[in-house]
This record gives C-alpha cells, structure tokens and sequence, in this order.
C-alpha cells in the first residue's frame, strides 16, 4: 500500500470543504475529517516502515515548474501532527466557534481552516523551491485569515497585521534561502544534496526564515499576541503546528543541506536561551492564553536544544547520542502539539463559559467546569514534564543524549552542560507557570460573577479535548510503541542513523515504570479519598488566621504568585508599574498596576521599526507627483553620469 | 524472592523515615538545654492523625486529598529508585536520575496545588515560595548529577553514587547540604517550629490540611529528607565500593551525621530574611558548579 491514494483522498477531501465550508457546517465537518484522517493514515503508513513516497508529474506545471511531490518520515511526523490537531480543532471549532454565537466570522472561518490544513499538508509534501514558497505564503495568509477572524476588535487586527508583517520578515529570508538554493543548484528541484559543502553557509538563511516561523527567542515578538487574540482552535494549531512548520523547514534543510560547522552550538544555544526567557515570560503574564503563547517559545526552546545536539553529534562523526536527542526534539514536536492544543482548547472553554482571559478574574471554576480543569491540569502536568505523561519522555531522551554528550568530552560537552542546566531550571520554573495558571483559574473560590456562572463545554469541545488528553496520556506510558515511528524520522533526517529496530533499553523500562505509577497514582488518590471520608469530613471555611469572612479578593493573585520567581528576571522583563497610594484621612481611591511589557517587541523590534519607517517616510518625499521635479531629477542624473563619464574616462 | 526482596526494602524506608526529624528535634533540645519531644514522636503523631477524621475546606476539590496521596507516591517512588549501598536499587536503569527528579518535581506540584485548593493566602505564599526556590535549588541538584555524571560517566544512580566524588566531594558535598536544607525546607530557609505563618513555606503550604493526608504530608517529608541525606551520604563516600556490612555503617552514619548537622544548623542559626535566600541558594549552585568543574578537570587528567 502507498500513501498516494491516502493523499488524493485528503485533497479532494480538504478542496471540496473549502468549497461547500461555509455554506453547510456538518458536510464541512465529514469532508475535514475524512481529509485529516486519510492525511493521518498515509503519514502512519510512512511512518510505520513504508517505503518513501514519491511523485513527480510529467505534464502539472505550476508557475512553470514541474509538480515533485514527496513524503519521507521526517514529513510525515509533521502530517501527523496537521491531520491529528486539524481533525480535533475542527471538531472543537463546531462547539466553540459556532454559526450561533458567530454568524459573520463562523462560516468563513470554516473554509480558512480547511484551507489552512490544505496548505500547511502542501508545505510539507511538496519537493520543489518555488512551490515551497508559495504554499508557506499560502499557509501564511490562510492563519492571518483565521487569526483575525473576530476582525471587529482592535487588537485582534493589530496582532494580525503584527503576525503577517513578522512571517513576510520572515519570507524575505526564505526567498534568499531558496533563490540562492537554485541559483547555485541551477534548478528549484529539491532533495538530499549533502555532499555539496558550498551550500553550508545558506543555513544561516534557513535558520533566520524559519526561526521567525517557529518563534525562536528573540524572533517570537508576533507570536504572543497573534496565539492569545486568535480564536482558541486557531491558537491550538498556530501553537501546536504552525510554529512546528518553522521547525519542519529547519530540519528538512539541514538535513539535505551541508551545514556549517557553528549551526549545531548556535542551535543550542538559541533553544537553551530561548526555553529560559520563554517560561520566564510566561510566568510573568496575567492573560492565560498570552502565558500559553510564551510557554511555545519555552517548548521551541526545548526542541530547538535537541536539535542543536543533533546537529553537533552529526559533525562530530555520527555519535550515537544526537540521535537521542533528535528523537526526543522530535517526540517533543509531537508532544507539545498535543498538551498546548489540549490547553488552549482549555482556556477556550474557559474563554467561552466566563469571557474573561483574565486570571485575576477567574478562579474556582473547578465546580462548575470540572472536565475542563481535569483535562486542563492533566495537560499542565504533562507540560511541565512530570511523570508519567508524554512530556517527560521527551525531555527525558532529550537529557540522555546532552547527559551523553557531556560524558563524550570534547567540544560538545561544553555545549551540552550549560543546555542540561537551562532545561532544568526552565523545567522548574515552567512548573511554577503551570501550578500558577491552573490554581489562579480553576482552585480556590471565584473571584468575579463571570466565574461564579461559568458552565462547562459541550461534547464537541469535550471530546476533542479527550482525544489529545489520552493521547498525552498514551505516550507517557507507552513510549516504546511510538519510538520506532520517530526512529524513522531521524534516520530520514540523518541515514547514518538508520536501523531503527534498536530500542534503547532504558525506554522499555521507563514505559512500564510509568504505567505502574500511573496506576499507583489512581490507586493511592482513589485510596486516601475514601479512607479519610470513612472516618468523616466536615466541611469549614478555610482557615485564614482565624478570620471569619475571608472574601474572594483575599486571595493570592497571579501576580504574586509568580512574583518571586520573575522578580530575578526584572532586568529582560522591566515590568512596568503604577501606584497611587492612599492618601489623606478617608482615602477615596488607590490602585496598583503592574504590566509586563512585550520587552522584545517594544523595546527592540518597536524602536528598529520606527526607524526604518522614519527613513522610508523620509525618502517617500522625492516622490510628490510634479513633474518639474521628476524632469530635474533626471537631468541631475544625466549629468551626474556624464560627469561619471567624462572622469571615470579620463583616469 | 524479588518480591519479598522489595517489599523489605519498602518497609525499611517507610518505618525508619520518620525518625529523622526525631533526632533533629533531639539535637536541637539537647543544644538548648531541654529535654525535648521523645525521638518517636513523629509516629505516634502519624498514629494519631491517620486515625482522625478530615475536616475540608468548602472550595476544595478532590484534588485537596489527591494531591497529598499523589506527592506520597511520587516521593516513595523516587526512594526506591536510590540505591542502599552495595544492595543497589529496587529498580535501576539508565537516566533514573532524571526521572527522581521529576519524581521530586511531581510530588512538589501536587503539594502546591492541594495548597492552592483552599484558596487562603497563607497557602499561596507558601506554594508561590515553594516553586520559586525550587527552581533555584533544582538548578544546584542537576549541577550536582552532572558533577556525579562526569566523574563516573554514567547517568545510572548505581553507578554513579558508587565511588567517592573525588577531589571535588567536599564541594559538592556542601553544595549538596544546602539543597537538602531549602528541599526540606529547613532553617535556615524555613522554620519548620514558628507559628507565623507568613514565614513559612512548607508549613504554610499545609495549614488546611488534616487527618490522613495531613499524615500522608508529613511522613512523605520525612521520606525526602531521608532521600536527600542518603543521597548526599552516598555522594560524597565511596560506599557502592565497600563491603555491605561496611557500607550499611558508612551509610547508617553519614545519615546521622547529616541528621544531626540539620539539627545544629537549626540550633546555631537563625532563619534568613526571605531576600537573603536567593543568595544562599545561588550559593549552594555555585559550590556545585565549581564542584562539577573539579570533576571536569579531574576526568581530563
């Protein structure tokens, strides 16, 4: 069986729900699902050991290049993840942002979707430069649509319009990357050309195109306020499979193209600094999905350090242990698609029941929402990579290649020691994140009237958010199933690691491990809640020093929860706060307001982009309209040459 | 047999870990002067309260009795993956170091989020406390496995705890204390003994509880503080590499040493101010880190 007829299905699948989308919910519903599950099956059959899949038209020219089509594991790990996330999210879509609620932005958001998936399953098949490109702008535009799909709002467009001008920054390095690719290839055909060392030094352009896309500190400045305004589904997919293309391109190109020597410290690097900032960002937000956003550049972090150890252990002669922390990078890419889909489809239940992204407008919501805080707090733990969920195993191989790599000496254990490091403390600080964000929300007593009245999702949100959560659940405690599925991927990343029978023989014990803590968790929690109720439990106030009438507002906020901990990184969050003290006798008014500003984008980004519009505002005035001018511009110009001429002749 | 083997070992860290903080309290009155609590008193407290009733707070959830019951689990997990000695581990495999970290990590999640149950601002300024030291104090402990990993080039907790650390024990040793002190929460960082509940960590964290989980908390801490001075015991001797009746002594002992080493930091001084903790932690970081370049330097040569 090859993948082939699968992908012919998803693409007529996935036109036809464009087509019909927007005009009829449930034919549009079927159509996806039947696209992303065939898109699913021909990605599983790649990566369960089927050959390659390959085709090339003779006669389909698009932009007058010949249509190369191609699926080799390292793309279908990333299919995988389009067609898992796009089936959930749509299903999501029907309950969360429904024709009811959303007449106007509903049906066109259907068919933006559908579009999204079409094209995001595009960027990974396609073979050839140009049509990469154009299926990347595609992709692009496809999510701009979608993340301005509540257009009304003032934010939601200037998010949008941030998104789109950082992906065309992007893009320009993109189109260097690719152009410069042919130039020197003589053709836009692409493939594995690992043997051509000129090409090396492009990877600088890969690295800056892509970085943008997958949100890399320092480049993630569009990423936090296009995933928070978007609508939940659409942030579940920008964050668990959007920013992964950026990752996609990274690996695909510098996997068939030579790299330079410095790619693997400075990949490392970026991911080691990018996981550290990230969470402490995150740790520093009031609005949850804004938090959730920063947590992706943490988890790109995450990724980007595997990959870094890749790429070092792949200069060094093949070592063994970069193909560890590849296939935990990769294991990751799967595993953060997952848990952030399944948290962002969280705070969604939790945007739709109270209206508020707020936090310190939320609170106890455990009561009346208590499959979304079930679910929500399982995906924390997981996200936090605690045992015995997904993210453990991924961070888990991740720190057995780096511990590898340290205890391999040479010039990679400088590398790895400082990443072990920061992916730990970014591991502590992202539990702090996650016990702040799921506390504030969903624990103690509600803190508004919105919370008070909140209600849980119905079955389509429900639903879709069980199937990630037993999935997150099942590569926690099955790791071994899913290792052979990633082993092929690293083995088309690098063929020197092929053979992927091999299990290393930790990871057959760790699954069973996990699966008996599991089980001892569910039995001890089961066990004590039903022992200390036998012997009776009466239920009382909190006990607050005594005080009789502890009201909501007495409780600890966000904000000083996580105050200690981002207090240390004052210095790169430079919060800003106002107060205005009580004053006089009868004090009428007092107010304490604490911001974190977006520190890369307005104090960097911001300034730099002000300038360049100074100077483009500035040149803009030789171009008025008279024609007086233009004719003495070009007489200047005349004689300017001729006295280049006339001179340049005479030396 | 390896069943009966297991549970043994189950049984020795459940009943001896609650006598630690029994002979701390014994150092700390025998300092002061007085006669002090009997060494035992943590069990008939365990006794007492696993025999009580609960009494709930009305905003808490199911998750106020599972956090505790999960953090036990998490906690007597990560102990059994320690190995005693020369008796090795219950269960050993490679890169079981991580994973009692993240065991630690867990039981640490589940503590603030039973805390945070309540909704009561003592337990969220000791849960906020708690996950914002542990980053730093996480930092200093995964210095220390990369110290131990350097100098035995494993990343097996056998292994790796089996030969003394070398020329950098005392370092690492030091830096190792330190983090057994804030993990456990002691002075100087915390006071386990004050009333005060805004100066507290652990103690805030666990106001509202009672009864079995408030049972299942405290013996659960015992456990780690017995995890982090074996540890620390195993790290610094080379006790994987002694006889086992030599080695049940050398770690019998180095765990009283510790023991009673908490008992006179908690006499001799006195609780930092909360800004000075930070600085106190970063410490206990860097011994590690100049721990961990020592091992580097050895290893070269």
């Amino acid at each position: 069986m090859t993948p082939g007829p699968f992908l012919l299905i998803a693409v007529i699948g996935l036109v036809m729900s464009i087509v019909v989308g927007p005009k009829f919910r449930r034919v549009w519903l079927a159509l996806t699902l039947a696209g992303v599950v065939a898109l699913a099956a021909a990605s599983l059959l790649v990566l369960a050991g089927a050959a390659e899949w390959e085709w090339r038209s003779t006669t389909f020219r698009i932009g007058g290049e010949l249509i190369h089509l191609r699926l080799d594991a390292l793309s279908a790990l990333f299919l995988m993840l389009v067609g898992l996330i796009g089936g959930t999210g749509a299903v999501y879509a029907t309950g969360y942002w429904s024709d009811e609620h959303y007449p106007r932005s509903a049906p066109r958001g259907r068919a933006w979707w559908s579009g999204l998936v079409l094209s995001l399953g595009t960027v990974l098949l396609v073979s050839n430069g140009l049509h990469f490109l154009l299926a990347w702008e595609v992709f692009t535009v496809c999510a701009f649509f979608l993340v301005t799909l509540e257009n009304q709002r003032r934010e939601v467009r200037a998010a949008g319009w941030l998104y789109l001008a950082a992906s065309h920054v992007g893009m320009v390095f993109l189109f260097a990357f690719f152009c410069t690719l042919a130039a020197s290839t003589g053709s836009w055909d692409l493939g594995p050309m690992r043997e051509r060392a000129a090409l090396a030094s492009l990877f600088w352009f890969a690295l800056l195109g892509f970085g943008v896309k997958a949100g890399i500190f320092p480049l993630h400045v569009w990423l936090p306020s296009a995933h928070a305004n978007a609508p939940s589904h659409v942030s579940a997919i920008m964050s668990g499979v959007a920013i992964k293309m950026g990752v996609y391109g990274l690996l695909r190109f510098s996997g068939w193209l030579p790299v330079p020597a410095a790619a693997g410290p400075v990949v490392i690097g970026l991911g080691a600094v990018g996981a550290l900032l990230g969470i402490v960002f995150a740790l520093a937000q009031n609005d949850i999905k804004r938090l959730l956003a920063y947590c992706s550049v943490e988890n790109i972090g995450v990724i980007f350090i595997g990959i870094g150890g890749a790429l070092i252990a792949s200069s060094q002669g093949n070592a063994w242990w970069g193909r560890l922390a590849l296939i935990g990078a990769l294991l990751h890419v799967w595993n953060h698609g997952l848990f952030k889909a399944l948290l962002f489809f969280g705070a969604g239940s939790v945007l739709h029941a109270t209206g508020t992204r707020e936090m310190s407008r939320l609170g106890g919501l455990w009561r009346t929402m208590p499959w979304t805080a079930g679910l929500f707090a399982l995906g924390a733990m997981a996200i936090s990579g605690l045992p015995p969920l997904n993210g453990f195993v991924s961070e888990w191989l991740v720190y057995l290649g780096l511990f590898d790599a340290v205890n391999a000496r040479g010039a990679s254990a400088w590398a790895a020691m400082p990443a072990v490091i920061a992916l730990a403390v970014a591991g502590a600080l992202a539990l702090a994140t996650f016990a702040k964000v799921s506390a504030m929300v969903f624990l103690g007593a509600p803190r508004t009237e919105a919370a008070i009245h909140a209600h849980d999702c119905g079955t389509s949100m429900r639903g879709s958010m069980l199937v990630l959560a037993s999935l997150c659940v099942a590569i926690g405690l099955a790791p071994v199933l899913f290792w052979p599925l990633i082993g092929r991927a690293a083995a088309a990343w690098n063929p020197a690691w092929a053979g992927t029978a091999d299990l290393p023989a930790p990871l057959t014990t760790l699954g069973p491990v996990q699966a008996a803590l599991a089980l001892f968790f569910l039995a001890a929690a089961v066990g004590l809640w039903r022992y200390a109720r036998r012997n009776g439990d009466a239920r009382r106030l909190t006990w607050d020093c005594g005080y009789a009438l502890p009201t909501a507002r007495m409780q600890y906020t966000g904000g000083s929860f996580g105050g200690i901990a981002s207090g240390w990184f004052a210095w790169i969050l430079q919060p800003e706060r106002k107060l205005r003290r009580p004053r006089g006798p009868f004090p009428t008014e007092a107010s304490y307001v604490e911001r974190t500003p977006e520190t890369v984008l307005e104090r960097v980004a911001g300034p730099v982009g002000n300038g360049v519009m100074r100077v483009s505002t500035a040149v803009r005035r030789l171009q008025h309209g008279r024609l007086q001018s233009y004719i003495l511009y070009l007489v200047a110009g005349l004689v300017a040459l001729g006295v280049l001429v006339v001179f340049g002749g005479m030396r | 047999m390896i069943v009966v083997y297991i549970i043994l070992r189950l049984v020795v860290w459940l009943v001896l870990a609650p006598l630690l903080p029994g002979i701390i309290n014994k150092v700390k009155a025998w300092v002061a002067g007085r006669r002090g609590p009997p060494v035992l008193q943590l069990y008939y407290d365990l006794a007492r309260l696993w025999r009580k009733g609960v009494v709930l707070s009305t905003l808490a959830s199911p998750g106020f009795i599972a956090g505790p019951a999960v953090a036990w689990i998490a906690l007597l997990a990560a102990t059994q993956l320690l190995p005693l000695g020369s008796a090795g581990a219950a269960l050993s495999f490679r890169g079981d170091v991580l994973l009692l970290i993240y065991l630690l990590a867990l039981a640490r999640f589940c503590t603030a989020w039973a805390a945070m149950e309540t909704g009561s601002a003592f337990e969220g300024m000791g849960s906020a406390r708690e996950v914002s030291y542990a980053v730093l104090s996480e930092a200093a402990l995964i210095t220390a496995v990369l110290t131990l990993s350097v100098h035995t080039g494993s990343i097996t907790l056998v292994t790796m705890l089996a030969p003394a650390a070398g020329a950098g024990a005392v370092l690492l040793g030091a830096g190792l204390f330190v983090v057994l002190l804030a993990e456990n929460c002691r002075v100087p960082f915390d006071d386990p003994n004050t009333h005060l509940e805004l100066t507290m960590i652990h103690e805030a964290m666990i106001l509202d509880h009672s009864g079995p989980p408030l049972a299942a908390i405290l013996h659960g801490a015992s456990m780690k503080l017995l995890l982090f001075a074996l540890l620390l015991t195993e790290a610094v001797l080379p006790v994987g590499e002694l006889s086992p009746l030599a080695a049940a002594g050398a770690l019998a002992g180095g765990v009283l040493a510790v023991t009673v080493g908490v008992g006179l930091v908690e006499s001799l001084l006195a609780r930092f101010a909360f800004r000075r903790v930070p600085m106190l932690l970063t410490t206990g970081f860097l011994l590690c880190l100049f721990a961990l370049l020592v091992a580097w330097k050895g290893g070269a040569a």
